[in-house]
């Protein structure tokens, strides 16, 4: 286990490069020019290439390229074109807006998703048949459209839930929360419905085993096989659901904290990539991958946890 | 009772209890907080923006809205009011020379920045000065400044190369030659990006603010007329999307919000109060007005029928009625050199019988460059593309998805029409848009006439001289059909029940929160 934690981070540095050339190269396909973005439509050619000079735009790509990752391999991430601040500072301040969303939704996913599947499963019939219906429009709702609706109707209608903005922890658990639930329940509802439908029919697979069948006849309490027997090996594939899940969330932040005006890493890449503000779209990719790399190592730790022939290999 | 039981019921009451509570306390939560708080003066005002600040330097900074960011950190010289009337700041008074070259400014006495150093008349043409040479976009608003003295302490003189009678205009709260930064500021540029060194009403708060996202004003106690201060503390929230404009507003999240024609409709079905002002006058320019790309934009009577060739009002009924106006001549309605029942309107026959006259009576192709951001969903590009098409020019529209990218193809003179917005208080505002080099004169063409009437406006001896020389300025144009006007949007904005004093006009379609005078201030609802 320990070797492929570590496996895994040494691979990780290596993803992190090849994600943020892909980045780099995805952006100076992007036609505008950031020093255009500043000076506006009325400044003098002059003036947006003194400018673009002052800003490092006027070298060959591969040199930007090769300044950024040797101040990154320096623990320096740059500096925002626009507004100058360093980007290590505005992903500071904003990770952990983005972070508390992934948590809460990751926590919503699997904790939701798990019993109603498990649920379903175990019940049967109408609340079966109604999870393979209402997981299908979970996958057809996208995360944007279900976001709008319950603003509409938590936020404007029913004055529940704020419609926009985000209060920090500091500021008290209860407003923290608050601010969180539409944009989270937003996030949610299509990986809720996708771990409920892969846990109910891993489990059903589960409880059609000989295995099972022997627990049973042997008296073992039904509570007890559902619990330590269906969950435990069920949960392997819901495992791996979840794990995609997860990252696809990571997409669906972008815009679910743009909806809910969330000052996260959602909405800072949103405007830094129409800005063509290159050095925090990089800074952001890089939290990005990382993101993705820890859900994926969680995953693969939790798999060994769950399955110890894993941990074997 | 079982035992084991009782944990899972516990749970069940705990979690019912929270969720209760939660509820409870949202309710109270979502009461508690509205755009504006307090009944008269104190309180914090929350208002929306749709786009990050270019930068919070106001030598670097954004122009008309966006001045919001340095408008409340920073007091200007000159303040205009709702109804674009310019009222003293900064500056007491100001006067110029019979030739319109000299403005010669009266400074206020017992001001002070933030950071404790006294205003006066040095620090003025300091910062003036550090405007012209600090690499902002809209240096060229300064004017043809040709020097900058403090003949005494409370008097400036910005001397012009040529006649400036917009001088003053462009020493106002939108204009970042206008906003005074104190020397501190001008000695280290850098850390205006974290702390402001102005005189305004308001102080930046970094420690309250998150870059790009909410940017916190608190109350200058060094202000120099207090009673003009309405709010303790000023939020500026940046929000993009129009569906989380209009809940931010709706629910009372921001007092003041931009929105867009639909968003309006439901804003106003909200009971919100909406204040409009006539803003963009969207048009087709012909930049290749020499013909060097294509000919037949060379030949006067083909743009004529270009002009002739638009339905407007079938576009602004397209648009929104409320809130769009069908436009044929350079300026909007209410802007100095607006005539009255004059302007292009649509005549098919007429324009095809000019095309048949010019040698063109099969017409011609013509590649038009636009974009879809601010002509959302190319709405307005494809109507023109439209009407030209049935007097015969079959136009090909080249869409760029971001304004940078539709400003260098411009520039790139690889096109000879481009459709395109423009503003300007008056028809030599927006007339300075195609005689001056720039996005909408990548050729660098001139007209002589245009070019006489634009200097004869700036040399005018006074306000009603000025006036007759905008609206022949306006015919002008028109005959010229250099731009072909086709229609004039609406800034919309909505205002809660609980703000009072937001107005707009033609002539200052931004309303900000800050006046120098209480009585064009923004006030808390009582």
């Amino acid at each position: 286990m320990i070797r492929l934690i570590v496996t895994r981070l040494v691979l990780s540095a290596v993803l992190v490069v090849i994600a943020s050339l892909a980045i780099f190269v995805l952006m100076s396909f992007v036609p505008g020019d950031p020093a255009r973005t500043i000076l506006g439509a009325n400044a003098t050619p002059d003036l947006v290439a003194r400018l673009r000079e002052q800003l490092g735009l006027d070298q060959p790509l591969p040199v930007q390229y090769g300044e950024w990752l040797a101040g990154v391999l320096h623990g320096d991430l740059g500096q925002s074109v626009l507004s100058g601040d360093p980007v290590a500072q505005l992903i500071a301040v904003r990770l952990p807006v983005t972070l508390s969303l992934l948590l809460l939704s990751t926590l919503a996913i699997s904790v939701i998703g798990t019993v109603v599947g498990l649920g379903s499963a175990v019940r049967g019939g109408p609340l079966g048949r109604l999870l393979d219906t209402v997981s299908l429009v979970g996958l057809a709702l996208p995360s944007y459209w279900v976001a709008i609706v319950l603003v509409a109707l938590f936020a404007v209608a029913i004055r529940v839930f704020p419609a926009t903005g985000y209060q920090p922890f500091v500021d008290g658990p209860v407003p923290w929360f608050l601010s969180l639930v539409l944009p989270v329940a937003a996030l949610s509802l299509g990986g809720i419905t996708i771990v409920a439908k892969q846990m109910r029919d891993s489990a059903l697979d589960v409880l059609g085993r000989d295995y099972i069948r022997v627990l049973r006849a042997s008296g073992i309490r039904e509570r007890s096989i559902v619990f330590k027997h269906v969950l435990r090996n069920a949960a392997l594939p819901s495992l791996t659901v979840l794990g995609i899940t997860v990252v696809g969330a990571l997409t669906g932040a972008v815009f679910v904290e743009n909806v809910f005006v969330l000052p996260g890493l959602g909405s800072l890449v949103t405007q830094a990539t129409t800005s063509h503000d290159l050095p925090v779209v990089l800074g952001v990719g890089v939290v990005f991958t990382l993101v993705v790399i820890v859900v994926n190592l969680v995953v693969d730790v939790l798999y060994g946890v769950l399955n110890p022939k894993v941990r074997v290999r | 009772m079982p035992a084991s039981r009782l944990p899972v019921r516990a749970l069940l009451a705990g979690v019912t209890a929270v969720a209760i509570a939660l509820t409870a306390s949202a309710c109270s939560d979502a009461a508690s907080k509205g755009g504006a708080s307090g009944s008269t003066k104190g309180g914090t005002l929350t208002t929306q923006f749709a786009g990050i600040p270019i930068s919070l330097n106001p030598a670097l900074g954004g122009s008309g809205g966006s001045a919001i960011f340095t408008a409340l950190p920073y007091d200007s010289l000159v303040y205009q009011t709702g109804d674009g009337k310019l009222i003293p700041d900064l500056a007491t008074k100001w006067s110029f020379n019979s030739t319109n070259t000299e403005l010669t400014l009266t400074i206020r006495d017992g001001v002070t920045f933030t950071d404790g150093e006294k205003l006066d008349a040095a620090a003025v043409k300091a910062s003036i000065e550090y405007f012209l040479k600090a690499g902002g976009g809209d240096v060229r608003y300064a004017g043809p400044v040709d020097s900058v003295t403090a003949p005494s302490a409370d008097t400036v003189t910005i001397t012009y190369k040529s006649p400036y009678p917009d001088g003053p205009f462009f020493l106002t709260q939108y204009w970042g030659v206008g906003q005074i930064i104190g020397p501190k500021g001008i000695a280290d540029p850098k850390s205006l990006l974290t702390k402001s060194d102005g005189t305004g009403q308001y102080a930046y708060a970094a420690s309250q603010s998150v870059t790009n996202s909410s940017y916190t004003y608190v109350k200058n106690e060094k202000y120099f007329n207090p009673d003009a201060q309405q709010y303790d503390k000023v939020v500026v929230k940046v929000i993009g999307d129009p569906s989380a404009t209009l809940s931010a507003v709706t629910t009372g999240q921001a007092s003041f919000a931009g929105l867009n024609p639909t968003t309006a409709a439901n804003a106003k079905s909200s009971g919100l109060k909406l204040v409009t002002a006539p803003f963009f006058t969207w048009g087709l320019t012909n930049v290749d007005y020499q013909g060097t790309i294509a000919p037949a934009l060379k030949n006067k009577d083909v743009r004529q029928a270009m002009a002739l060739a638009i339905d407007r009002g079938a576009l602004a009924s397209a648009l929104g009625a409320d809130y769009n106006q069908g436009n044929g001549q350079l300026g909007a309605k209410g802007t100095d050199g607006y005539v009255d029942g004059y302007g292009y309107e649509q005549d098919v026959q007429k324009a095809k019988s000019l095309l048949a006259g010019a040698g063109y009576p099969n017409g011609f192709t013509l590649t038009v460059l636009t974009e879809n951001v601010l002509d959302n969903q190319t709405t307005i590009s494809q109507a023109i593309a439209s009407d030209l098409g049935k007097v015969g020019i079959t136009v090909k529209l080249d869409v760029k998805n971001t304004v940078p990218d539709f400003i260098q193809a411009s520039l790139s003179k690889k096109y000879a029409a481009v459709i395109w917005p423009v503003i300007g208080a008056t028809s030599a505002q927006v007339l300075a848009n195609f005689i001056q080099p720039g996005v909408t004169n990548p050729f660098g063409n001139a007209d002589p006439t245009l070019t006489k009437l634009y200097a004869d406006a700036q040399s005018a001896a006074d306000a009603s001289a000025r006036t007759a020389v905008f609206e022949q300025i306006t015919k002008a144009s028109n005959d010229a059909a250099w731009f072909v006007p086709v229609v004039s949007t609406d800034n919309i904005f909505a205002v809660g029940k609980d703000l009072t004093g937001v107005t707009a006009s033609a002539l200052n379609p931004n309303p900000l929160p800050i006046a120098p005078d209480p009585a064009y201030a923004w006030k808390a609802a009582k």
